[in-house]
């Protein structure tokens, strides 16, 4: 038990102590854009000319010191909201963020329901009791002749 | 001549069209009234449809190498430039032909469900067939309509234009379709049950135990066909990966999730009498959500990589999902209760309580994936607005989840039925949490490696390995050289699973260590010149033309040397088809067991190339895994039936292995 602790607490403070590494910004960035001329791939991706040229920019861009959304921004701007692969919780596509939250609420709900339901009255009536006795004595005297190994 | 052969795939398609008709009306007078029947009507009427799927997919075959263009599958798909071996798979690669593959498949698994149905009063048996049967009317009907593929051409053409490029260029093709197909449609036969056993107002795992052997096939074909699919994008597409969460890609992965849900939430049922109704739901999803992946792939819905297709097919799939939504929902509706069982988990400190977390966090993963997939689809339609949806989205969502997948699958198996005590978990799990902790601990110190969740990957697949191990030396008999074998051979359903789960936790780890600790570059090299990526020193060295009947190629010859020795040579390339005005990237990939180098042309000119270059550790081993995790499926499968008892009691649970 100490032995799993130490090792985890090994690994977390290597972690901690190692910290993010640094982020390849522009590359996290171009994750984030759809290539235009491809089919649901990024421009990080694709090896099309036109993300490329993309691809050209959001360096250009992260070279200027423009924040990340900025340079979505501008994308968006240029291409509307298709290029974004990773959907705003906003506008159109708010509801997609909340349907796996109301997916877990729902079920939630469901669940606590379900359990809360009595459960079926599920009492050992004497004549299941005589059925028992009677199945497990024929299993002992079919033992007792040897068919059972 | 000419016309024998589509007039030949005709007939089998009327053939198979009355066959299955015939199929659901006796099936379903013979649930009714097993007298009214007898079982040769049923079984000739699954021979026409065997026979006449049979008949149209070799007039196909025979249409595609008699080079018969005045037939319009032919004249569509076909050139008589396409190599021998493409024009085979053709038969499956476009619309028509594939909905003919999709009716044989359908008819060889009714011609096996036939054969387990004795005598007309199993009544289960032969309303399942009538199930079988309405679902096969569908598909020789759509064979026969709006995807009919042996239209008479009145003026034949000379030559065609050939298959799409992407599918005549790579091996896959021979196998990805079918293994995929073979699992889409064997999810009809558990559905099929499931519906026969509702109309019957029987609940019991009598119709889980028939249909286990249906839904592990189909299991294990859909994982072989998924993995097959990721290897081919990964081999082919030249972008690097192998999962893009395109929309297509999705609908195949849906299925399978709710599927491995319900073959979870099964054993369940069939051990503790619970998740009865649950399992119905789950059945009936799974069948929907195959259908609803071929509306998705086959409709052009989604502009994707496999929407090579688009034709009024679309219209006739919704159609059926809304049947069989409506139809399915409805019947559980109104039989539910009867069929529900009343059992409930005592602990979630279970067996029965782990897989009931299993479940959830699985269908919730579905419903994640489903709601990413349509909400493009639904947003456009009602607002004329384009969204996306992609990988950001859905690595955001599947990451918890799947480490969640990954936590429960370490402990499901380990823990009693009834009730766990810590004691007996901690028994069970303090060496694996050890091996895996001293792993997670070994990665980051001496190894370095700054990323969390390749760590906790890791750590976590180290323990589920050493757990199953351990739990299989723990119960194996002695000697153990003799008895872990037995075991093996013995628990077939349980040592599958384990090996599926292992499987599982090897694909995870190289999803995590191929995605994080991946390096990527793109470089523009002069003829000639060098570069250096991943320790080695790279050479353009020169570029050559091939003229091949259906394609000129160009390649680029990169060379690896490392320590001035040539290690190997890189020959990406680019196709250029003479049926498609743009060119096809291919890339070229040199794997070995610690890592893969990737190479993939961005430009190519006479005296320089852009090329991608990617190094991904470990990635043979994704396809290994995904390997064990269907042959895992396979073993489960591969024991003796126990004998069907047709009672409603759920069998004891025995050893608790």
């Amino acid at each position: 038990m100490l032995a799993i602790v130490a090792l985890v607490g090994l690994a977390v403070g290597g972690l901690l102590a190692a910290g993010p590494g640094t982020p390849d910004r522009a590359y996290e960035l171009e994750q984030r854009l759809r290539c235009p001329v491809c089919k649901s791939v990024s421009i990080a991706e694709s090896p099309a000319e036109t993300a490329e040229a993309m691809r050209a920019v959001v360096a250009d861009q992260v070279a200027a010191g423009r924040g990340d959304q900025e340079i979505i921004d501008y994308f968006r701007a240029r291409y509307g909201d298709w290029v974004l692969l990773d959907p705003p919780a906003s506008g159109s596509t708010l509801a997609l963020w909340m349907l796996p939250v109301a997916a877990v609420v729902v079920g939630g709900v469901a669940l606590a329901l379900l359990r809360r339901r009595p459960d079926a009255v599920d009492e050992v009536t004497s004549q299941d009791r005589i059925r028992v006795r009677r199945a497990v004595d024929q299993v002992r005297s079919r033992g007792a002749d040897g068919d059972m190994p | 001549m000419t016309v024998l052969t589509p007039a030949i795939g005709w007939v089998g398609t009327l053939l198979g069209l009355a066959g299955s008709f015939v199929l659901s009306v006796f099936g379903f007078r013979a649930q009714r009234r097993p007298s009214a029947v007898r079982r040769s009507q049923l079984r000739f009427a699954v021979w026409c449809m065997v026979g006449g799927a049979v008949l149209a997919m070799a007039a196909l075959e025979v249409a595609l190498l008699t080079d018969n263009f005045a037939m319009s599958y032919v004249a569509e798909t076909h050139s008589r430039a396409t190599p021998l071996f493409f024009t085979v798979t053709s038969a499956w690669s476009a619309l028509g032909g594939s909905i003919v593959l999709w009716a044989l498949v359908l008819a060889g698994y009714t011609a096996a469900v036939m054969r387990q149905v004795g005598s007309t009063d199993d009544r289960l048996g032969t309303g399942a067939l009538a199930v079988l049967g309405v679902v096969s009317v569908f598909f020789f009907g759509l064979v026969s309509t709006v995807a009919n593929p042996f239209k008479i051409l009145p003026n034949p053409p000379a030559d065609g234009p050939g298959p799409n490029p992407i599918l005549a260029d790579h091996v896959m093709v021979a196998f990805h379709p079918p293994l995929l197909y073979l699992g889409f449609v064997g999810f009809t036969v558990p559905f099929a049950f499931a519906i026969s056993a509702l109309l019957l107002r029987k609940g019991g795992v009598e119709w889980l135990r028939r249909t286990r052997r249906a839904n592990l096939v189909a299991w294990s074909f859909l994982t072989a066909g998924l993995v097959l699919g990721a290897w081919w994008s990964y081999e082919v597409l030249g972008w690097g990966g192998y999962w893009a969460w395109d929309p297509v890609e999705n609908a195949a992965l849906i299925p399978w999730l709710v599927a491995t849900a319900f073959i979870h939430s099964a054993v369940v049922q069939v051990k503790r009498g619970m998740l009865q109704a649950w399992n119905f739901v789950l059945v009936i999803a799974t069948f929907a959500l195959t259908i609803l992946g071929t509306f998705l792939t086959r409709s052009g819905v989604v502009a994707s990589v496999h929407s090579f297709t688009e034709s009024g097919v679309g219209p006739a799939f919704l159609g059926f999902l809304i049947l069989v939504l409506a139809g399915g929902l409805t019947l559980f509706a109104l039989r539910g209760d009867r069929v529900a069982s009343p059992a409930r988990p005592e602990s979630l400190a279970s067996r029965e309580g782990v897989f009931l977390v299993n479940n959830l966090l699985l269908t919730l993963f579905a419903f994640v994936v489903l709601s990413g997939t349509l909400y493009p689809i639904i947003v456009e339609a009602l607002t004329g607005n384009q969204v996306s949806v992609g990988r950001p989205f859905f690595d955001r969502m599947s990451v918890p989840l799947s480490f969640a997948l990954l936590l429960a699958m370490g402990v499901g198996p380990f823990t009693p039925y009834r009730h766990a005590s810590v004691a007996v978990l901690w028994a069970r799990l303090r060496v694996p949490s050890l091996l895996g902790s001293a792993a997670a601990a070994a990665l980051v110190v001496p190894g370095g490696i700054s990323s969390a969740g390749v760590v906790i990957v890791a750590g976590i697949a180290v323990a589920v390995v050493t757990a199953s191990v351990r739990q299989l030396i723990v119960t194996a008999p002695k000697p153990r050289r003799k008895g872990v074998p037995r075991v093996l051979r013995g628990q077939r359903a349980y040592w599958g699973g384990q090996l599926a789960h292992i499987g599982v936790a090897v694909v995870a780890v190289v999803i995590a260590v191929s995605g994080v600790l991946a390096t990527r570059a793109t470089v523009t090299v002069d003829r000639g010149e060098s570069v250096e990526f991943a320790g080695y020193t790279l050479t353009f060295e020169h570029s050559e033309e091939h003229t091949q009947p259906d394609r000129s190629t160009r390649d680029a010859h990169i060379v690896f040397r490392s320590d001035g020795q040539v290690a190997w040579v890189a020959e990406p390339r680019l196709n250029s088809f003479n049926n498609q005005t743009q060119a096809v990237g291919q890339p070229s990939v040199w794997s070995g067991p610690s890592r893969d180098i990737y190479v993939a042309l961005v430009q190519l000119g006479d005296d320089q190339v852009s090329l991608n270059l990617y190094r991904y550790p470990l990635m043979v081993w994704m396809w290994v895994g995904g390997g064990l995790i269907a042959a895992g499926g396979f073993w489960a499968l591969s024991g003796r039936t126990r004998r069907a008892t047709a009672n409603n009691t759920p069998e004891p649970v025995m050893a608790d292995a």
